[in-house]
């Protein structure tokens, strides 16, 4: 390299270096300018946002209460974890990439899973989306494994409803779903997108008391939503388990008599109403709703014709049938209109104001007094009350038997029934009541509408001598103590008939059990009037009831049944009845264990 | 090679200000990796043992042997860069390392040292006011030329940084206004061009963020958010060494390295941010001021354009990690994690102090 001047006059580069050098004391400047504005000026912002960066709140869902059985050792419902897995989105580097690594892991169809993630879109993003729950063991370990690959795809354990004998009880118990936007705005303020509440049955009535409180940990995240510390944690709290008044034997009995009709069992503690037992049949398992139905489970369910989320004990409206002939029968004698000791003839067939009334039993029961009447439910001889009685008045009788008013069962969704008056006809039809129509209703039929559990109900009234229950699912639940209006003489006049009925040849004796004094009543109840079906040359189809209580002294237990299209009551039902009045003796009374609280 | 006069004439404030800083560096970079495996803060000591000794090895050459020789080692360079983008693995998304024995390094960034010596050589010889149109598209080839490969490793970050070397000798040797708007016209054609045949979509998108850090917090912007957030929040006496959530909770990315200032600024606040900022301006200010104190125009220049090339790497980086300019990948010398960087800055910084030292060396 050649030499250079030493003494070169180089001021003109000095000079420009100079002019470059106070350009970059500007720029420290102003730099330095900007770091005071955010560092001071902007600091609280900043801290606040910094704040919630770290900080996360995670729920942890409380377990619901239990539910056992009367006995406390039968569990009916209870939880057992599940596993679920959710994307976080924001922890996504690239979402399209983590979708199809997810369906793979997963193995869920990708434009599924995007549907899925596509709908809870307006979510923050750091808020996880469930893709898929009730993992099995083995994707828990699979996803577990990948957690570095994968770190949007988290895993969360929640206690998951489990209703260990499925179908047992299910319209009792009830079913649980996801709460709706809409419930979220009104009901459940304060629950959370994606939590499950009770629908119906107790799960529903009794949700404050099984929720319990939810727990919460304070956590310090990192950038990809991994705990690094925990600053504060609150223990859930699950509230007390519930004991149901159900007995398991009896439930699990009925749903067994009950399996492949449709119809409803309902069985009452008879002094306090408490439910024992109600079963309705078709059925359905509330697991099912818990695990989130596929498409096609919940169409099939919804849409079944023979109904099976329909609780039929309680929302199921039928003909009496002869069961009213109880009510008719404390009517007439409360009203003076007979005495126990009157009585009528019958010849199979009684012509009342000009028209031909007929006796199940076409070739008559001869003269027939009161307690025979029950014993053989002889449609004549209330055919002839129905005559002396007005249709108001037993419309009151019929309101006092607790018929076309809700029981007040602590289980939502009850039916009232329907008891006919003038006032109804004309309310309802515009037209005014006719005699003819009463005779009708004298044995049950007509516009007379009612539910199992208010037969039940009714029962239980009857049972008690005129004192009212009230049913209730709880063990602990109670019932008011007020009676009707009615002499306990003219109870025990009907109960005599009814003790008839089962232990004396009547028509209920299929319900007969030894040693066990049943005093019950069935009933056939006409689904289309008798001269409808004989002008279509029809075999009238007919439902078949029976309801009843044990023993006639000291009454333990009342059960009611109906059979839709079963036949004659004293066939189908009361055969179904004797059974539930056998094992409940056979458990509470011959091996001499506790009785129920009565 | 080195005698009494000139060892007393080495500038040991200078060198004292650069230990200073690379010894900040290596806390931060302490507290911002102490959750990450491989112990990036011993590595960074060990290669700042190493530059110091390469840096005494560039003081005992008289830097005109140095810029006499750099044309070949140029050649050389280009040479060892486009084997890297042929036959490189690559990391961290660019084909820019090589890997001796334990350490890895980046040539890329000691090319930045060639190059500013071969272009002081070319401006050793130029006497006039201005800049002829021949020395400008010399020096600008001389400097597009490893810039372009680099750019294709793709590494946008070093290769930007090469610019302020053009800039700074074109800017020193003086400019009329013919050629100002001739490379006006070149740098707006190849932004256009670059723009719409080289720029990836990723850099595009740092550019097009820059506009709006919030559009898309989890993409580009996310990180300028998060700094700022970490900056912002240090407020002026800061979080406390290792207690900056937003960098020990991951928050920031590349803490170590682009973003260590970020670390600065939530750990120790504003005063913190001050004091280097203090510190780095006396540095830069010391070398400014060495640009007289040179005894020829290579020196001059050598001296100008490390202290331009500095000043720069600096200012980027402090201004893209808070927004106001795009996200690069340019680290800050000396405080950034990175062995190829430090030693880059510990050998520029060499060569100041032997032209500084060597002002009265009669030749």
């Amino acid at each position: 390299m050649k030499d250079s001047p030493i003494y070169e006059d180089v001021s003109h580069l000095l000079k420009r270096s100079q002019v470059v050098f106070l350009l970059i004391e500007v720029l420290f400047l102003f730099v330095a300018f900007y770091y005071w504005k955010i560092q001071i000026l902007d600091y609280k912002n900043y801290w606040s946002q910094s704040e919630a960066n770290r900080i996360r709140e995670v729920v942890v869902p409380a377990p619901r209460a239990v539910l056992t059985d009367r006995g406390g050792s039968v569990v009916l419902v209870n939880n057992i974890a599940s596993f679920k897995a959710s994307i976080i989105r924001e922890n996504c580097k690239n979402f399209e990439e983590s979708c199809r690594k997810i369906s793979l892991v997963l193995g869920l169809e990708e434009d599924v899973l995007k549907k899925r993630i596509e709908k809870y879109r307006s979510l923050p993003l750091f808020k996880p989306i469930v893709v898929k729950d009730n993992l099995s063991l083995e994707d828990v370990a699979l996803i577990e494994g990948r957690k570095m690959d994968l770190p949007e795809l988290v895993i969360e354990t929640e206690p998951k409803r489990f209703y260990p004998f499925a179908n047992l009880a299910a319209h009792v118990l009830g079913y649980m779903q996801e709460l709706t936007p809409d419930e979220l705005r009104t009901t459940f303020k304060d629950r959370r997108l994606g939590d499950m509440v009770g629908k119906t049955g107790i799960e529903n009535m009794y949700e404050s008391r099984l929720a319990g409180v939810d727990g919460k940990i304070v956590e310090v995240v990192d950038s990809l939503g991994r705990k690094r510390d925990e600053l504060d944690r609150v223990e859930p709290q699950q509230s007390p388990k519930l004991t149901l008044a159900l007995d398991y034997d009896l439930q699990a009995k009925a749903e067994e008599l009950l399996a492949g009709k449709e119809g409803a069992i309902v069985i009452l503690e008879a002094k306090t109403g408490g439910v024992m037992a109600l079963a309705s049949y078709p059925t359905y398992d509330p697991n099912k709703f818990v695990n989130r139905f596929t498409p096609e489970e919940w169409m099939a369910l919804a849409n079944n014709p023979d109904t099976p989320l329909v609780n039929r004990a309680l929302q199921g409206q039928y003909s009496p049938g002869s069961i009213f002939k109880l009510v008719m029968a404390a009517a007439a004698l409360d009203t003076g209109t007979i005495t126990d000791q009157t009585t009528f003839f019958c010849g199979g067939v009684i012509e009342i104001f000009g028209r031909p009334f007929h006796c199940w039993f076409e070739p008559g029961h001869g003269t027939i007094n009161f307690y025979e009447a029950i014993r053989q439910s002889c449609n004549v001889y209330f055919y002839n009350l129905g005559r002396r009685m007005n249709i108001d008045a037993i419309a009151g009788y019929a309101e006092q038997f607790g018929l076309g008013q809700r029981t007040g069962i602590d289980i939502s969704g009850e039916k009232e029934g329907l008891v006919p008056s003038t006032s109804w006809k004309q309310r309802t039809q515009k037209t005014a009541w006719y005699p003819g129509e009463t005779i009708s209703v004298a044995i049950g039929q007509g516009p007379l509408q009612v539910t199992p559990m208010q037969i039940a109900t009714m029962t239980a009234l009857i049972a008690n001598r005129g004192r009212k229950v009230r049913p209730h699912t709880l063990l602990d639940g109670s019932s008011p103590t007020e009676s009707v209006k009615i002499p306990a003489a003219i109870f025990e006049q009907v109960i005599e008939g009814m003790w008839r009925s089962a232990n004396a040849g009547g028509t209920s004796q299929g319900a007969k059990v030894e040693n066990y004094d049943v005093c019950s009543k069935t009933g056939t109840a006409q689904t289309i009037g008798r001269e409808t079906a004989e002008r279509l040359g029809l075999k009238p189809k007919t439902h078949s009831w029976f309801s009843g209580f044990a023993p006639r002294n000291d009454p333990q237990l009342v059960v009611t049944v109906l059979v839709e299209f079963g036949g004659m009551g004293g066939a189908t039902a009361a055969p179904m009845a004797g059974q539930l009045f056998q094992l409940y003796k056979a458990k509470y009374h011959d091996r001499q264990s506790p009785a129920p609280r009565n | 090679m080195i005698d009494r006069v000139q060892l007393r004439e080495i500038d040991w404030v200078l060198i004292g200000l650069l230990l200073v800083n690379s010894v900040i560096g290596i806390l931060l970079i302490y507290s911002s990796s102490q959750y990450q495996a491989g112990n990036f803060y011993v590595r960074q000591a060990i290669w700042l043992l190493i530059s110091l000794g390469v840096l005494f090895l560039v003081l005992s050459i008289d830097y005109k042997i140095l810029v006499g020789f750099s044309p070949y080692i140029y050649v050389l360079f280009i040479l060892l860069l486009i084997g890297l983008l042929v036959f490189g693995r690559v990391i961290a998304g660019a084909k820019s390392w090589i890997r001796l024995a334990v350490f890895g390094g980046q040539p890329s960034e000691l090319a930045k040292v060639v190059v500013l010596l071969v272009l002081a050589r070319i401006f050793a010889e130029f006497r006039r006011t201005y800049v002829s149109l021949a020395f400008g598209l010399l020096s600008g080839a001389v400097v597009f030329a490893p810039m372009a490969v680099v750019a294709l490793q793709p590494d946008l970050g070093t290769a930007i940084s090469f610019l302020p070397l053009l800039l700074a000798s074109l800017v020193l040797a003086g400019m009329n206004r013919k050629t100002l708007a001739l490379l006006l016209i070149i740098a707006v054609v190849a932004g256009f061009v670059g723009w719409n045949f080289f720029l990836k979509d990723y850099q595009k998108q740092r550019l097009t963020t820059l506009v709006n850090p919030g559009q898309d917090p989890r993409g580009s912007g996310y990180h300028v958010l998060q700094s700022k957030i970490a900056i912002g929040s240090g407020g002026l006496a800061g979080k406390g060494f290792k207690k900056g959530s937003q960098s020990q909770l991951r928050f920031l990315p590349a803490r170590h390295t682009d973003f260590i200032f970020s670390v600065l600024g939530e750990e120790f606040g504003f005063v913190g941010v001050f004091f280097v900022f203090l510190s780095y301006f006396f540095f830069l200010a010391r070398i400014f001021r060495s640009i007289g104190k040179s005894r020829d125009r290579a020196g001059i220049y050598i001296v100008f354009m490390a202290a331009c090339m500095l000043s720069f790497q600096f200012l980027i980086n402090v201004m893209m990690i808070v927004g106001l300019f795009p996200i690069t990948g340019v680290p800050i010398p000396m405080l950034s994690y990175g062995g190829s960087s430090l030693l880059t800055t510990f050998v520029v910084v060499g060569l100041v102090v032997n032209v500084k030292m060597r002002r009265f060396v009669n030749v």
